[in-house]
This record gives C-alpha cells, structure tokens and sequence, in this order.
C-alpha cells in the first residue's frame, strides 16, 4: 500500500514510517498540514494517516479541504485526544477511523490496511467468501465445505468482520469498536472469548484452521 | 452607628433606594400635612377675613349714605354691642372720636388705600387682670377726612393655627428622620448579607474551599443566592480534592508499575541471551501498556467526574443490558461462572450509551473477577421502587463490608483483599462518576451469596426520562439538560 503520513512530530512520523514500512508499505512524510494537502492532492494513495494537531493547518482541516476536493483516499487519525466528542468530530470530517495515542504498532498497521482494503472493496457484496467458508450476507447463512454453521446475530456480525477483512490482522479494539461499537477496554478478555467461540463454531470441525490469533496484536481469517 | 463605615453604607444600592423612599415619603407626607394645613387654620383665617370684608362694607355703605356722623353712629352702636369687631374711628383732625381703641395701631394710609395690620393690644380679662393680646385689622382714609379702623381679635385664632403648623412641622421631621432610619436599617441588613456573601467568595478565593455562605432559612433571594453558592462551591470542591487526590494516585498507582519497569529494562539490559532480552522487553511492553490503561482511565474519569463528556440521549437501559449481557455471558461461562440475566420491559432513560455501558462493563469486569468459581453472577435491569430504573449486577463473590462501601467507590481505593488481583481501582469510582452525571446514584449492597462470602450488588441508579418524552415519542425534549455537553 501506498500511504501518506502527516505528521509534525518528526521522532513519531520515523516511527510510524518504521512500523508500515516493515509492515510492506510505501511510506510518504509530510511534517505540516499545508504541504500534506498538496502532497494528497497530487498524488494517489490508498491511504493517508493524519495526526490531528498539525501547524498551519490542523488535522480535522485539512481533510475537510481534502475531501471537499474531491479526495477518495481513505484517511486514519491519529489523536491524543480521545474522547468521543473528539472521535465523532474526526469523523464528521470525513475521517475513516480513529486512533487514540499511545498505540501498540500492531494496532496501527491492522487499522491502515484494513482502510485500504475499504477503498477496494467499496461495492456492496452480497456474499463473502474465504477458503471454503461461505456467507450469504441477505440470507445470513454460513456454509463451509457444504455444512451449515448456526450462529448468533452477534457472531454472524463478528464473522462478517473477520471475512470482510479476510487476510488482515484485527485487533481486539478493532472488533469492540466495529463489532460492538463500544469505545473503551474491559479488563476483562471479553472479544478472546467470543472470538474462541466463533472459532469453536467455523473451525472445530474441519481440518485446516481459517481464524488465526497473531500474537501480541489479535486475529487473522485466512485460508 | 460607627461613623466610619457611613461612605461604605451610603454606596449601596439598597441605602440609596431607602433614600429615594424616604423622598417619595417627605413630599407624600408635606401635601398631606399642607392639604391639612389649608382645611383647619387656612380655612379660619379665610372665614374671619371674609368677615372682615363683610364689615368693612357695611361701614363704607353707611358712610356713603350718611357721611362722617352717620359712621360715628354706627361705630359707636357697633362697639357697644360688644360683638367680634373692635374699631377706632378719627376725625380729620386725627383725634378719636369713637370706638374701642385711642389711637391707630399703625399710619394710615393715603386716600382710596387699605392698609391691613397686626398688632398687640392691651386689654383686662373679665376678672380685671391686664393682659396682652394680638389682633389683626384694616384701616382706611375716609374721603372727607378721617380714619376707620376695623381689628378682630386673633387670640383663639392664632392658638390654633400655631397649634396645627407646630403639628405639621413635627409630623414631617419625626417621618423625616424615620424614613430615613428605617432606609438605613433596611440598607444595613441587606448590605450585611450582600457582605457575608462577598466575605465567602474572598475566603474560597483565598484557598478556603470549605467556606458556605450562610444561610438564615427565611428563603428569600439572599438564601438562594447563598444556597445556589453553596452548592456550585461544593461541587468546585469535590473536583478540586478530587483532581488534587487524582495527582496523589497518579504517583501511588503509576509509580510502582513505571519502577517494576524500570527494573526490568536493567535486568534486561545486563542479559546475554537474546531470548531472555527479548522476553525482557516483551514483559516491559505489556507493564507499559498497563500504566497507559491505568493512565488512560484515570483521564476518563476526570472528565466524566467533571461533566465534560458525553453526548446524552433518550435511550433504553435494557437495550444496553441485552448487548452487555451478551458480550460478558460467554466470559462468565468461561470462567466456571453461571450467568443469569433479567430485564423488565422497556427502561428508557436519558443518558450517554457509553459511558453507561463502561460502568456496566466495570462492574461485570469486577464481579466475574472476584467471584471464585462455580459462582454465580446476575445482571438485572430493573425499576426502583422510587421510580428510578436501575442496572444492577449481583455476584456471589466476597462482597464488601458494609463499613468499607463508601470508601470502596473512592478513587484508586482497591480494598485489601483485591490488592493481589489486576486493575486500577477506577472501576467503581468511574461507575459512581457515571452514576453522578447522570444525576443518578450507585448503591451497593449485599449480593447472591450468603455467610462468609456474601457477593456483592452494584446497582446503577439512573433517573427516569421524563415522562413527557416517553407518552410523546415525537415530541421535543424541551427541557435542557445540564450535563449535556457537545
């Protein structure tokens, strides 16, 4: 992937470089909100990374502009603020999603290619399909290798997730945030437990495992 | 009345309002006392003045008919008969030729004039004693030569009319200096209080955050002034002890996990083996990430102990129990825990979904947490019996001692029996700040089990939408709500 990160910090934009580009990706900086805009609007990427507090021209700005535009890209924010007022007003301005500082790497490289797999896949599927497991998003069914799997609404919804995002690590916050649109952390291991149910449900019985923990960042659907 | 503090009273508004009232009182008062003035004494003075005219008129018309004798006729007839009037009538010559007096109390004045006059008479009292009296009268020049001098006595008159001006007089200095006293009285207990009050703000100012105005229970705009103070002052004080106590368990409960990090970073640093260094840093990353959670819930709960989050909404609570029970149902079986769930029709409320379901998920984190195994844990989302709508969760669990629930939901406060488990010790402060900003309560009490372990019960007690917005599903919530914040 091709991303674009604006951000003034300079120790932190070598460290988010670092991070996607061991991740595979091709990363571009810009350390100010007024040369970011131009670097977005020249050239394509599939995903722009956008620290909120920025000189010259903030974060929230800046997409506005971008996306006023006519910018497609999808964007992350990058915050320390975290509240909800915060995140909804990223939001509004035309953000993808929302990432609160401190992060672990991990965190932000699943949220950076979970957007670009956003921008490709933008028609509205009807069914999804990874290795043998099948999802019929209007008859909500799952089928895998022919046998029907029963699940709850909620795991049908934390399926879709996985499937939608087949291949890419989703982390835990990702899935409480998505899933059950929840924008704190338990203390307790809530997801690891509805996700090792799913599990029990669509691998239990086969052979090769799709749903896949990656230590230290969360899970992966992958045949 | 100390004189010194006179310029300080004089500024107030309430001494100058007394002021303007003691004005409005003094001209109200002076045409009242004046109007009176001109019905008694005014009116006698008239009367005897008209009288006056009326006698004048009939001597000038038997002058006219009769000349000079035919006046001396009747001014003699007129003395002798001993009637009101006292008169002196001189020849051209200037000598008396009749009546009461022997000569003219004043000069006369030239011909076709009148003249009128006052003047004091000596007479004797029917015992004989002399005495001294006052008289008023009119003289005139006769066109033939001669003085006319026609005087009543004023005595009785004058007694009176000194009598009711003395009256209005008094009247209007004793209403003067009242109106004014009372202004200054009114003016003193008003400034008194407006003083208290402004003594209170200088104090908190100074540092005092325990300082309340007083209150003196009679409930006028002074008292709820200070009631309205009060409370804005203990709300300002709960935040300032709290933030204050916030810096105190940032230090207490960041310290030792930055120090235990610390520590391992050496130990790692002074590793050959790669493997060891490398679990080093793995273990020293998850300890981080513990210190930002606990740092990172610190912050919320500042903010939600503040009131500066949130975006409230009507909503029901069983909505948020369903989805809550199906997020924690799975970690209670998981952890050998049977889960049981309750709801009771529909519980609509006006509240922040988040922040309600953080408390909840708080409170489910803590019970699945304490309760051994085999326990049980119940979420029920219930009415009150105040009319309130509750969230509670009951565990089976060791409960708290009913001495230590206060304490328990005080920041950072981890009771010592559940100092050996993880955690930040926000839950149930963050649970109880939620509970605050909803204008609700958190009550604990005891929960499913019984003996030596009698479970604990967190209800969150959250305030009914108001009723209008519940008949009126269309209906605009009109009333505003304080917390709300955007």
């Amino acid at each position: 992937m091709r991303v674009l990160l604006i951000e003034d910090d300079a120790d932190a934009a070598q460290f988010v470089r670092g991070v996607l580009s061991d991740a595979g990706h091709n990363v571009d900086v810009c350390g100010d909100g007024a040369s970011g805009l131009n670097q977005a609007r020249s050239t394509e990427y599939d995903a722009l990374v956008v620290d909120r507090m920025l000189p010259n021209m903030d974060g929230i700005k800046l997409l506005t502009s971008y996306r006023d535009s006519g910018g497609r890209a999808p964007a992350l924010f990058l915050s320390a603020l975290g509240e909800v007022d915060h995140r909804v007003e990223g939001l509004q301005a035309g953000g993808d999603d929302y990432l609160v500082k401190p992060y672990a790497p991990s965190e932000l490289v699943a949220r950076v290619e979970a957007l670009g797999r956003r921008g490709n896949t933008e028609s509205p599927a009807t069914r999804l399909s990874v290795g043998g497991l099948e999802m019929d998003l209007l008859a909500r069914t799952v089928v895998r290798d022919g046998v029907k799997i029963d699940l709850q609404p909620r795991e049908f919804r934390l399926l879709e997730f996985l499937m939608r995002h087949a291949g890419q690590v989703v982390t835990r916050t990702m899935l409480l945030e998505k899933v059950w649109d929840y924008h704190f952390d338990p203390q307790t291991n809530v997801i690891d437990v509805h996700v090792s149910r799913l599990r029990g449900k669509i691998d239990k019985d086969f052979d090769r495992p799709l749903l896949h923990t990656v230590r230290g960042a969360g899970y992966r659907l992958e045949a | 009345m100390n004189l010194g503090r006179l310029p300080a009273l004089v500024r107030t508004t309430t001494f100058r309002l007394a002021l303007v009232h003691a004005s409005i009182f003094i001209v109200f008062a002076a045409s009242l006392l004046g109007y009176l003035y001109y019905e008694t004494a005014g009116q006698l003075d008239r009367q005897a003045n008209g009288e006056l005219n009326a006698e004048f008129q009939e001597l000038s018309a038997a002058y006219r008919g009769g000349g000079f004798d035919r006046l001396n006729q009747a001014v003699i007839e007129r003395s002798q008969a001993r009637g009101k009037f006292f008169y002196l009538l001189q020849d051209a010559d200037g000598a008396k030729s009749a009546g009461d007096f022997d000569v003219l109390p004043a000069q006369a004045p030239p011909l076709g004039e009148v003249v009128d006059v006052k003047f004091n008479y000596d007479a004797r009292t029917p015992g004989g004693e002399p005495s001294r009296r006052s008289a008023e009268g009119r003289i005139s020049r006769l066109a033939e030569g001669g003085v006319l001098l026609v005087a009543y006595d004023v005595g009785d008159l004058g007694e009176i009319n000194r009598r009711v001006s003395t009256v209005v007089w008094r009247s209007a200095l004793v209403g003067l200096v009242l109106s004014l006293v009372g202004g200054v009285v009114i003016s003193r207990s008003a400034a008194r209080r407006a003083e208290q009050l402004s003594r209170t703000t200088e104090g908190v100012m100074a540092g005092d955050l325990s300082r309340r105005a007083p209150v003196a229970g009679s409930g006028d705009e002074f008292d709820r002034l200070s009631q309205q103070l009060n409370a804005m002052l203990a709300k300002l004080e709960r935040l300032v002890v709290s933030s204050r106590s916030a810096g105190d368990s940032i230090a207490h409960d960041l310290r030792s996990p930055l120090t235990r990090l610390r520590n391992r970073l050496e130990a790692g640093l002074k590793e050959t083996e790669p493997d060891a260094q490398v679990a080093a840093l793995a273990r020293s990353i998850d300890d981080v990430d513990g210190v930002l959670a606990t740092f990172n819930a610190i912050l919320r709960l500042s903010r939600v102990q503040a009131g500066a989050t949130g975006s409230f909404r009507r909503l029901n609570l069983v909505e948020i129990a369903d989805e809550l029970s199906d997020l924690y149902e799975p970690v209670c079986e998981e952890q050998g825990l049977a889960f049981e769930y309750v709801s009771d029709g529909e519980l609509w409320v006006h509240a922040d979904r988040d922040l309600v379901a953080q408390a909840m998920a708080n409170l489910l984190d803590n019970a699945v947490k304490y309760t051994p195994v085999r326990g049980r844990i119940q979420m029920r989302a219930q009415r009150e019996r105040d009319g309130a709508f509750a969230l509670v969760v009951a565990d089976s669990g060791p409960g708290i001692p009913e001495a230590d629930r206060e304490r328990a939901v005080e920041r950072f406060v981890r009771l010592e029996q559940s100092r050996s488990q993880p955690g930040s010790g926000l839950g149930l402060s963050l649970a109880a700040a939620v509970a605050e900003a909803h204008r609700g309560e958190l009550r604990l009490g005891e929960g499913l089990g019984s003996g030596s372990m009698p479970g604990l019960e967190v209800a969150l007690v959250l305030p009914a939408a108001s009723s209008k917005a519940i008949t009126g599903g269309r209906m605009k919530l009109i009333r505003r709500e304080p917390d709300a914040v955007t």
